[in-house]
């Protein structure tokens, strides 16, 4: 197929991307051992591999520490109000098609007061890539339990244990009709880390990763095991999902071939609990869009609303004698 | 069509039947007398707005009538009541009147209803309320006559036009927002929005009195980037706006955007090519200006336009930049030229055209194959090269080609739509079946007539199918289009009233012979004279057998006469019957290279089997040949021993035997405990992950502090390389775990 006259134009202007031209003039200000950074960095890989251009990527954040991430990225960020990345995610969506968006969020931000925005975004299923920090922990206010925090746990506002057994995000977003993309990673294995975000990135739909992150100030040692002992880790492979290097076949030999269509078993799967599983859980491209579920014919020109606007107040106007209204509009 | 016999009487004079020679038409016809009562492919509604856009009326009370009538005896009232309405609406527009199928409805409707005597809300007026509520199409109703092959072009042109406009506004429009966006943000930084009044504006009156709007204003137009760069991007992006808003190759979505004193729309339908291309070289400038228009609002809207490599690019751009591609996006024209009123300059103007690769569609339209006797073709006729021009079109090999007649353009609507929405040129050539010597027989007939008797076969020819003629070229919609004659059951009662039947080809000869033209080059001998030497024109012109050659054909009164035939209408027919084997061939039936391949193929094989056949073995050498032993199963292939993974202790092993500190680099989760210990031992990689950069820039205590730190023990401290380095002994204990 021959190029089109803009895409030869295009290519004189090539420019080339390295990771630095992502990186933000501000230093990131996470505790030194923070999944966090391991997050950033996957990203700015990812960034640098795909050569987004920087002026039309978007990062969209609530509150924690998780949503500090835009400011350490060169590249447009919205950093909001607690709980409600998704929904301005959503309206970015919508209003700016050509924009690649991801939406940073954590354990509190999405699975607490951001519930209800979660639950439909999933239905709603609209194109972006949505990165859960679940670090079990809320952190930025200095150690409250959220709703993934394990039974038990004692915080500043739990100082005899945590109550309640843990929400647990995947099985509550594979349950959410429409769901396209559901996965999980951790931070801890920096190359699947970067390949399952790639992947959610290449999904068109909400590609939903969740990242379980170690917190090295308030939740010390909380994955220790899982880091120390790869029998703990559950790698999923398929053709259609993860494809695990040789270096790492190597040395995490607990693996599952697991197929992203599989609702059943990837609800099976999300609820273990003496294994991690990590890898794509569910991945259905046939899920259609919501934007492209509701795209209009045409799209709203300022002088199209200008226009419809007036053929309906001119339903309504009373008109003098001597002017004709206007035929009705088509 | 039906077959069904049909009455004939034997007994007729030879001067009577004389007489009738004018009237005669084929035998095949007979049953056809009037096509009211008849359910066929017409008339047509050209339904608006919505595919398909051509409907027989039939199809659609057959759908009407399947969702809401109940199978069986419960529903057989309403399909009476809907079929009596259908006959009403065919009577009406077989008459001549022209109305869209809401309006036929209600007018049949109200006159049935009189007719009947009922009173309302009676079984009729219930029946046809409730086929009424099930009708989800309208259009004009047309009837098969000479306008028809027009309307319906014009018609289809139309839709694939709105569909198109459709499309372009979108493009266009979206164009348009996302320009319009970049223009809001370069004003927002721009000095003019950054005054008291434009920001007193924007934040509305509600919250007005909560902001000191000249403090804002102070602040925000401290260290404004304002650039001429970006005064010219402004107004590149003006004039570019100003182009896509103005354009007049589709007109506005909704009547309510054309603005007073707007110019129309350009119309696309000419009456001539000539007056088609002038229009396209008139507006040439205005399509080169939209096409730079568009291209440059792309590639704004990437953010990819430079002034110094890209304006030059577009001060040059002229008519030999535009491609298919851009040239696709804009409507393509329609020329419609028809038999007896088109200058036959024009048809040579129509190839041109055709030749040219423009998006112009040519409609052809034929009211007569056959052509007057006279030795010469009229000056404003086509003649019988008309029905050969759609054949030299396909020789352009870029062109679009369809050929039908009035009787199939139903049939083949998909075809006419891909025409219409084809890239490139196309040509239209169709019968009509108007033939004003052959009224006696209506146009639907002489239509599906010309395409059964190969005088007018139906193919169509798409460039853009595939790379070959089996892609390309298709005849499947012919009758018995492997056959070089189309054979029908012809039945009738002889002489002493017995039904007969027969096979009957319908030929050339066949045809011609309802034109009254060519009455003088056919004798109808009535049932009494006929002899044992005439031969069915079919035959006649395989010159199988020698004789008389005849058609079948049925007087006024329905008698059957056989309808001796001259030679020029033999000939004729040959001419007519060598060009449907051409065609054939092109469509790969009945091919001459594929029989003569296989032939050569077959006796080359047969020629390879006789040579290879043995000589019959006598018992002794039978015995004396040695037994063969199946072969032995090879040895399984040693299973491959499945792979030790290798454990991170054995890398270790191997790395560590240098002593030397590393970092297992692509594990690295970029976690900065290292980098903050010390960023010159320790650093960063393309990737953000760490590794070694300097083993001298830092003490064994800070190496063997960063892998006691490293989240997931992937630095391995090795040995110290300083031994004067204090605290060793403890340095070294504290790194074994780690190497």
């Amino acid at each position: 197929m021959t190029a089109t006259m803009t895409q030869c134009l295009l290519r004189l202007v090539e420019e080339h991307h390295t990771l630095a031209d992502y990186q933000g003039d501000v230093v990131p200000r996470w505790c030194a051992g923070c999944g966090d950074n391991a997050i950033l960095a996957a990203m700015q890989r990812l960034c640098r591999d795909e050569q987004l251009p920087p002026e039309k990527t978007v990062f969209v954040s609530g509150i924690g520490c998780s949503s500090r991430l835009p400011h350490y990225m060169h590249a447009y960020g919205f950093h909001g109000v607690h709980g409600r990345a998704l929904p301005v995610a959503e309206g970015v969506r919508l209003r700016r098609p050509d924009l690649h968006i991801f939406v940073t969020t954590g354990d509190g931000d999405c699975c607490s007061i951001g519930a209800a925005h979660w639950i439909h975004a999933i239905r709603y299923n609209m194109n972006m890539t949505v990165l859960l920090h679940d670090n079990q922990i809320y952190g930025l206010t200095k150690k409250q339990v959220s709703p993934t925090s394990p039974r038990g746990l004692k915080s500043n506002t739990t100082p005899r244990g945590a109550y309640l057994n843990p929400l647990n995000p995947l099985t509550v977003t594979l349950g959410v009709s429409n769901v396209s993309f559901v996965a999980q990673a951790v931070d801890w294995i920096p190359d699947l880390l970067y390949d399952i975000i790639a992947e959610a990135h290449r999904h068109h739909g909400l590609g939903f990763v969740r990242i379980l992150q170690r917190c090295p100030e308030f939740m010390d040692h909380r994955f220790d095991e899982a880091v120390r002992d790869p029998s703990k880790t559950r790698i999923l492979v398929h053709g259609d999902g993860l494809r695990l290097k040789p270096e790492l076949s190597r040395i995490y030999h607990n693996k599952e071939v697991h197929d992203p269509l599989d609702m059943p078993r990837a609800l099976a799967i999300a609820a273990l609990e003496d294994e991690i599983p990590v890898g794509i859980l569910y991945k259905n491209p046939a899920v259609p869009c919501y934007e492209d579920v509701r795209e209009a014919e045409r799209p709203n020109t300022p002088d199209l609303i200008r226009t419809v606007l007036d053929e309906e107040f001119d339903k309504v106007t009373i008109w003098p004698d001597e002017q004709e209204p206007p035929a009705a509009a088509e | 069509m039906d077959q069904s016999s049909t009455p004939l009487a034997e007994t007729k004079t030879a001067a009577a039947a004389a007489a009738d020679a004018g009237a005669s038409r084929p035998a095949l016809f007979a049953l056809y007398g009037t096509l009211e009562g008849l359910r066929y492919d017409y008339p047509l509604v050209l339904v608006e707005g919505e595919a398909p856009v051509l409907r027989p009326l039939t199809g659609i009370m057959d759908d009407i009538l399947r969702r809401t009538a109940p199978p069986g005896t419960d529903g057989e009232a309403l399909r009476q009541h809907v079929l009596r309405l259908e006959h009403a609406i065919r009577r009406r527009v077989a008459r001549g009147e022209r109305d869209s199928l809401a309006s036929l409805w209600w007018r049949c409707a109200a006159e049935l209803l009189a007719a009947s005597g009922e009173a309302p809300f009676g079984p009729l007026d219930t029946d046809l309320d409730r086929a009424r509520e099930a009708l989800n199409v309208d259009g004009l109703v047309i009837d098969c006559d000479a306008n028809a092959p027009e309307e319906v072009l014009v018609h289809a042109w139309k839709a694939v036009y709105a569909a198109k406009g459709k499309a372009f506004r979108k493009k266009v429009d979206g164009l348009i927002l996302r320009l319009t966006d970049i223009l809001k943000a370069e004003f927002m930084k721009s000095d003019a929005a950054r005054t008291p009044q434009a920001l007193e504006l924007s934040i509305g009156s509600s919250f007005g009195s909560d902001f000191d709007f000249g403090a804002l204003s102070r602040v925000l137009s401290h260290g404004s980037a304002h650039t001429p760069a970006l005064d010219a991007r402004q107004e590149r992006i003006q004039r570019v706006l100003q182009v896509l808003k103005s354009q007049r190759f589709y007109p506005p979505g909704r009547s309510s955007e054309r603005k007073p004193g707007q110019p129309n729309p350009h119309n696309f339908i000419f009456e001539s090519c000539a007056e088609a291309l002038d229009a396209f070289r008139e507006r040439l400038d205005e399509i080169v200006d939209f096409v730079k228009a568009l291209v440059i609002a792309e590639l704004e809207i990437a953010n990819k336009y430079r002034a110094d490599l890209h304006d030059p690019v577009f001060e040059a751009f002229d008519e030999s930049d535009l491609s298919a591609e851009q040239l696709a996006l804009l409507p393509s024209s329609l020329v419609c030229l028809r038999d007896g009123t088109t200058d036959t300059a024009d048809t040579v103007r129509a190839f041109e055209a055709l030749a040219s690769g423009l998006p112009i569609k040519v409609l052809i339209q034929t009211d007569d194959i056959v052509g007057d006797t006279s030795p010469e073709p009229s000056r404003t006729a086509f003649g019988v090269g008309s029905a050969h021009f759609a054949g030299m079109a396909m020789g352009l090999n870029n062109a679009y080609v369809l050929q039908a007649s009035s009787a199939l353009l139903c049939r083949v609507r998909e075809r006419l739509i891909a025409g219409m929405s084809h890239d490139g040129p196309a040509l239209f050539s169709v019968f009509s079946g108007a033939v004003k010597t052959a009224s006696h027989v209506s146009p639907y007939l002489m239509a599906a007539a010309a395409s059964e008797a190969r005088a007018f076969p139906t193919f169509a020819y798409d460039p853009a199918a595939g790379p070959d003629w089996a892609a390309r070229f298709d005849l499947s919609e012919n009758p018995q289009a492997e056959a070089d004659w189309p054979t029908h059951r012809l039945e009738y009662e002889d002489e002493a009233l017995q039904r007969q039947a027969e096979d009957v080809a319908f030929t050339y000869a066949d045809f011609v012979a309802a034109d009254r033209r060519y009455g003088r080059y056919c004798r109808p001998v009535a049932r009494a004279d006929w002899r044992d030497d005439m031969v069915p024109a079919a035959d006649c012109l395989m010159l199988a057998q020698a004789g008389e050659g005849y058609v079948l054909t049925a007087g006024a009164d329905n008698a059957l006469y056989r309808n001796v035939i001259d030679d020029k209408i033999i000939e004729a027919a040959r001419r007519c019957l060598d060009a449907w084997r051409r065609l054939q061939e092109l469509a790969g039936i009945n091919n001459s290279h594929a029989i003569r391949l296989v032939a050569r193929e077959k006796a080359a094989w047969q020629a390879q089997a006789a040579a290879a056949t043995p000589e019959p073995a006598s018992a002794e050498t039978a015995e004396a040949a040695p037994a063969v032993t199946p072969a032995q199963p090879a040895a399984p292939a040693a299973a491959a021993a499945p792979e030790e993974p290798q454990e991170t202790a054995e890398h270790a092993e191997a790395a560590g035997q240098s002593d030397d500190a590393y970092i297992e680099t692509a594990r690295c989760t970029t976690c900065n405990e290292c980098t903050q210990i010390n960023n010159c031992l320790f650093a960063y990689n393309e990737n953000q992950q760490a590794y070694i950069a300097d083993p001298d820039a830092g003490t064994f205590r800070e190496l063997v502090e960063a892998a006691e730190s490293c989240q997931v023990s992937i630095i391995h401290p090795g040995k110290p390389r300083n031994p004067d380095e204090p605290n060793l002994a403890e340095l070294i204990a504290r790194a074994e775990p780690f190497n």
